[in-house]
């Protein structure tokens, strides 16, 4: 699991340093920025300057120049040098003394007056680089001296020190690092912190300094790496607490530091950088005879006995390419996301975009599809370039080139899945559910054409039951480069419904006809010429409905009328005109009943023409229906039924007409019936049911429907007109012959008719014209009715008239009680009713005791019957 | 230098600690990844971050290995639970929790709670070998089958003892039956001076876990993060009671400022 991040460049060579005398060797080092000071074992400051180089290629490599070296006399070697720069002293500790050097000159700088500027009995020093106190001139470093148990900080001026303060420890300290007021040490048995201002301190673990080199390096604010047991790099804040999961080192770790977001180390023989974000081991140096690993504003420099050398970081983003190229997605993306602070918030985002999208391609050519999907939003993956991967599936007028350079290694679907059709099936089916769902999100903003294309595309290869339902809704498919495709996969109903939805109702009629037809084959809808009905149905346009009526109408009347019968009514629905609809349906006989029979039976309009047409159709069907031989009884019943019950409902058509057309059929004589019923000739009605069909059943019926909204006077008219005929014992244009045979059955009629319907009868009337002969006992049922009718009435008159006279007296009681005052009537008082004055004593009381002339309250009496109350009054004086 | 980027913060940490062996970091994985796989000896330490409602809760698996041992200490500093993990089939893994690991945990919150793990019940415990984690792996189920077939695995457990010998010098490996746990938890809570009365029920805090098939790993996490809930609460309050001053303003000028 390697990855490159750094890159070992040679800094200044061995010749450079020490020529070819063997026993040199180098001690320490300090860079700041181009100046490079190197310590060597015998007593030498060597300053470099090293510039930069980048070659053509963009290789990176450093060219070294030796500004100058000075002995500084003490026979020992440098054991550390570190700069100050703002005060331009180098702090060097060498045999055990702390001094100060011109960082220029090099030359050791003498003691001010009143102060020393040297400390003595060193074992150790580290410069505070993040110090409390914050005066730019003067630098704060911890030392550890040989003194037992004891650790001092110091102010570093330019020409003195000065000591700030002494602690004591419960061992002696070997290293030590410092922030803030933290003291982080490495003692004899463990590392630990002390709070220098407090005095607090805080065991962190156990370590033998004794058996190993202990490493104590402040990592960044109140953060230290520590080489812990076993051979690892611990992390520990300063509340002692590790915030970071440690890394694996080897036992002999020397120096180690971090390069965000790695850990280097140094051991005899490699460098080792362990990712922080993983703690994994993504890369081993080999580097031989190490000596020094240390970092100087955030350069990485190492030095073996006889060389110093640059750790340099490849670029961020090449690190992060090499792991997508090697499939490490999971780790391109910690690398990425661990970057975040380190790069400029725009920078990043765009930087994490692409990671995350390339991510999403490299899963995706492993068909881990929910991964790649997750990585495609995530990073608001264009959504063409998934699309595009498809051939075929962007529209041609397409604007989309793919992004360079490109977010993967693939020419297209083919490619990716090397001709294996079921990996080809997978990722088509994972577009549909991508693009499904990116089509309801902002992701297809400004490309819904090409989402909603390829969708269409998708759906109609892959046979998908979606496609009708993306085209009935609202879509951006195009239209010229969906047809071809529909077309060829045969979804035609489909593209009808894209025809339609671009206002092309015409073409997707035309469609859908030749599937109908059959010339097409399409089976999405098995009901489609229900569909086109319904369609033409709601179609706004007439135009359309008029050319494609014959067509519906040929194939089916019954349900083909539906466009004319069920089309809604609304303001964007132009009603079809009947009269045009009926010249239109001229050919197509059945499918005008059925137009007329909605007009007329549903609708309920009052047109006579259209009333008589109805009957004209219906009497044709009849008749059609009695030529053939046998006629089809079943069907005849039915046609008559629907003729004579229009016959006998409606008042509209043409009465005389439609008997005239009738007159030839002897079968018809019903509803020639019905029709003289209609023009009030009942007495041919009744003579046609009663002599001709002899249905007396129906003779009944007649009268009863004839006189159905009639008074009951007109009612017993035809009542005994029917009697009548029935008695009629010389009806014209009979024999004597069939009138003798037929008259028991009349006249058993006409006692059934008696009987049944006494009460419509005027019974005096019915007596007179009753044969003499008749027996009682026949006409019994009739009689005793008639009887108790003629009781009941002239009883119930009796007590309406004897209450009426009761309530009269009631009244009368009453009102004497109330006004029991006289009522003054005088010469000179005017009636109320006529304003005269009264000339006699007979008047006539209103209700309320106002006196009238008793001939004013008569006329009034016979002005309104209704109030005919007002005459129960009575006469005073 | 640039600053080392921190990582999001958790509000809260959960240590697991326990003799090499015992299965901390299966659980661990089982748990976050519901898998079991093979693992290495951990090494050092790791974590892992858990998103728990609106919390950062960061789980850290400790290395039981001897030579690490001196770490624990810092792991459990500011820890507000800590899980003590042994190996159902081998009794000296419970009795290095006492023996061990117990004193670790000083460094832990005050108000820290503990729980009394045993791992590997699928071994002994036909419920929890048979049980089924939802997002189990196939080959974990394979493997499961393999087991039934094989039910003489349970009496020839093949997991090596955690420490070679007992101070008896005698190698303790007989099964730790859930009274055992329970006596381990009150005395547990002697030593930490609680109240048993006052402190959570052993019932509550004692489990019994296969990393393997999953078995009760999901209860185990989520009971504690319910627990510790109040705790994060805590110290959120705290934080905002007294307000500390963000130090890296005033820092900003260095000495070493510019070279030369
Ligand atoms: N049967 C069974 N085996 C388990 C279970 N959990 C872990 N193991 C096995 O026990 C061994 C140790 O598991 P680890 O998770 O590495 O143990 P650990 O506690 O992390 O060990 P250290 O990291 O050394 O402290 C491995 O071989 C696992 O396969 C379990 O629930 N059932
Ligand atoms: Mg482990």
């Amino acid at each position: 699991m390697s990855v490159k991040a750094f890159e070992l460049v040679p800094a200044v060579e061995r010749d450079l340093l020490m020529g070819d005398k063997a026993r040199i060797n180098i001690e320490c080092i300090e860079c700041c920025g181009k100046h490079l000071y190197v310590g060597t074992n015998d007593c030498f400051i060597h300053h470099f300057l090293m510039d930069e180089v980048t070659s053509s290629k963009g290789k990176l490599s450093y060219s070294a120049q030796k500004l100058l070296h000075k002995y500084l006399g003490l026979k020992k070697a440098v054991a550390e040098l570190r700069a100050a720069s703002a005060l331009e002293r180098l702090i060097v500790l060498c045999d055990g003394i702390v001094f100060l050097v011109d960082m220029v000159t090099l030359e050791t700088v003498p003691s001010a007056a009143g102060g020393g500027a040297k400390i003595r009995g060193v074992t150790a020093f580290c410069i505070n680089e993040n110090p409390v106190n914050g005066d730019p001139f003067c630098v704060e470093i911890g030392v550890l001296s040989s003194k037992r148990r004891t650790v001092q900080i110091y102010m570093v001026y330019e020409d003195r020190v000065q000591l700030v303060k002494e602690l004591t420890t419960p061992e002696q300290p070997c290293a030590v690092s410092v922030d803030g007021y933290f003291l982080c040490l490495a003692l004899t048995t463990q590392y630990m912190i002390l709070n220098y201002n407090t005095g607090a301190s805080q065991d962190l673990f156990p370590y033998n300094s004794e058996e190993r080199t202990p490493i104590v390096k402040r990592i960044g604010r109140e953060e230290f790496l520590l080489a812990a047991p076993g051979g690892l790099g611990m992390f520990a804040n300063a509340e002692g607490v590790s915030q970071r999961a440690p890394v694996n080192w080897s036992e002999n770790v020397i120096g180690a530091t971090v390069c965000f977001p790695y850990v280097v180390a140094l051991d005899e023989s490699f460098i080792t950088i362990h990712s922080m974000l993983d703690q994994q081991l993504k890369q081993t140096l080999s580097f031989r005879d190490g000596h020094i690993l240390q970092d100087f504003e955030g350069k990485v420099i190492l030095a073996s006995t006889k060389a110093v050398y640059v750790l340099v970081p490849l670029p961020l983003e090449r690190q992060i390419q090499d792991l997508l190229a090697s499939h490490r997605v999971e780790e391109a993306l910690t690398l990425t996301e661990g970057a975040q602070r380190n790069i400029p918030k725009d920078k990043f985002q765009i930087l994490h975009k692409r990671i995350l999208q390339q991510a999403g391609f490299i899963q995706f050519g492993q068909l881990q599809f929910q991964d790649a999907k997750e990585h495609f939003r995530k990073g608001q993956l264009d959504v063409r370039e998934l699309i595009s991967l498809y051939p075929l599936l962007l529209p041609a007028s397409s604007s989309f080139t793919r992004c360079h350079p490109p977010l993967h290694e693939f020419a297209d679907l083919n490619h990716l899945a090397q001709g294996d059709q079921d990996k080809v099936l997978r990722c088509k089916k994972f577009l549909i559910s991508y693009l499904g769902e990116a089509r309801s999100t902002e992701v297809a903003n400004g490309c819904r054409e090409d989402v909603d294309t390829a969708l269409l595309k998708l759906y109609a290869e892959l046979d998908h039951e979606s496609l009708l339902d993306l085209l009935a809704s609202e879509n951006a498919c195009v239209l010229q480069d969906s047809v071809p495709w529909l077309e060829k996969y045969h979804k035609y109903f489909a593209l009808g419904l894209l025809y339609h939805y671009n206002g092309q109702d015409s073409a997707a009629l035309q469609l859908w006809i030749q599937v109908v037809d059959g010339s097409l084959q399409d089976s999405t809808r098995s009901d489609l010429y229900e569909y086109i009905v319904d369609f033409l149905c709601s179609c706004s346009s007439p135009d359309l409905v008029w050319k494609y009526a014959g067509w519906v109408l040929q194939k089916d009347p019954t349900k083909g009328i539906h466009i004319f019968t069920k089309r809604p009514v609304s303001k964007d629905h132009p009603e079809l005109r009947p009269e045009d609809v009926i010249a239109c349906l001229e050919k197509h006989s059945q499918a005008l009943l059925l137009y007329l029979e909605h007009l007329v039976l549903e609708k309920k309009i009052e047109k006579e023409k259209l009333h008589t047409q109805l009957a004209v159709l219906y009497l044709e069907r009849v008749v059609s229906l009695l030529s053939k031989s046998p006629p089809d009884e079943e069907l005849l019943t039915r046609a008559r039924d629907r003729l004579q019950a229009l016959l006998r409902e409606s008042n509209l058509y043409r009465a005389q007409y439609l008997l005239g057309k009738m007159e030839k059929y002897e079968q018809l004589l019903l509803e020639r019936a019905t029709l003289h019923g209609k023009l009030e000739e009942h007495d041919k009605a009744l003579h046609i049911l009663v002599h001709k069909l002899r249905d007396f059943s129906s003779a009944e019926a007649f009268c009863l429907w004839a006189s159905s909204s009639r008074d009951s006077e007109y009612k017993q008219h035809l009542f005994h007109l029917l009697l009548g005929v029935y008695l009629d014992r010389n009806p014209s244009g009979k024999s004597q012959a069939t009138v003798k045979s037929g008259s028991v059955d009349l006249e058993m009629a006409a006692v059934d008719l008696l009987n049944r319907h006494g009460e419509v009868f005027d019974a005096v009337r019915v007596l007179r014209m009753l044969p003499d002969d008749w027996s009682m006992q026949l006409l019994r049922p009739f009689l005793g009715r008639a009887l108790r009718a003629s009781m009941h009435a002239s009883r119930t008159s009796r007590i309406t008239l004897g209450l009426a006279h009761s309530e009269n007296l009631q009244l009368l009681h009453d009102r004497l009680k109330e006004r029991k005052k006289p009522i003054f009537v005088s010469a000179k008082k005017g009636c109320h009713l006529c304003h005269n004055t009264f000339s006699e004593p007979d008047v006539v009381c209103l209700p309320g005791g106002v006196p009238v002339h008793s001939h004013c309250v008569a006329q009034r009496v016979r002005d309104s019957p209704t109030k005919r109350q007002l005459t129960n009054s009575s006469n005073h004086t | 230098m640039p600053e080392v980027s921190k990582m999001k913060k958790p509000d809260v940490k959960v240590v697991l600690l326990g003799d090499m062996n015992v299965g901390k970091t299966s659980l661990l994985h089982r748990y976050t990844e519901r898998k079991f796989r093979d693992t290495i000896s951990t090494v050092g330490g790791a974590f892992f971050l858990k998103q728990w409602g609106p919390y950062n809760i960061s789980i850290w698996d400790t290395a039981g290995r001897e030579q690490f041992h001196g770490l624990g200490s810092m792991y459990c500093r500011g820890a507000a639970a800590v899980i003590l993990t042994y190996d159902v089939t081998n009794w000296q893994s419970l009795a290095e929790l006492e023996e061990r690991f117990l004193s670790l945990t000083d460094t832990a919150n005050h108000d820290c709670i503990y729980a009394v793990v045993g791992n590997k019940a699928d071994l002994i415990d036909p419920k929890a070998q048979m049980f089924q984690d939802s997002g189990g792996e196939p080959e974990d189920r394979t493997e499961l089958e393999k087991d039934r077939t094989e039910p003489q695995v349970l009496s020839s457990c093949p997991t090596p003892p955690a420490s070679p010998a007992s101070p008896s010098g005698m190698i303790l490996h007989k099964p730790v039956t859930h009274e055992d746990a329970v006596a381990l938890y009150g005395r547990i809570l002697r030593y930490k001076g609680l109240e048993e009365k006052s402190s959570l029920p052993a019932e509550k805090m004692c489990f019994e876990t296969s990393a393997k098939t999953g078995y009760n790993v999901d209860t185990l996490f989520e009971t504690l993060f319910d627990l510790v809930l109040p705790s994060i609460l805590r110290k959120r309050n705290e934080n905002q009671a007294s307000p500390t001053v963000d130090l890296e303003e005033c820092r900003g000028k260095r000495a070493r400022t510019s070279c030369c």
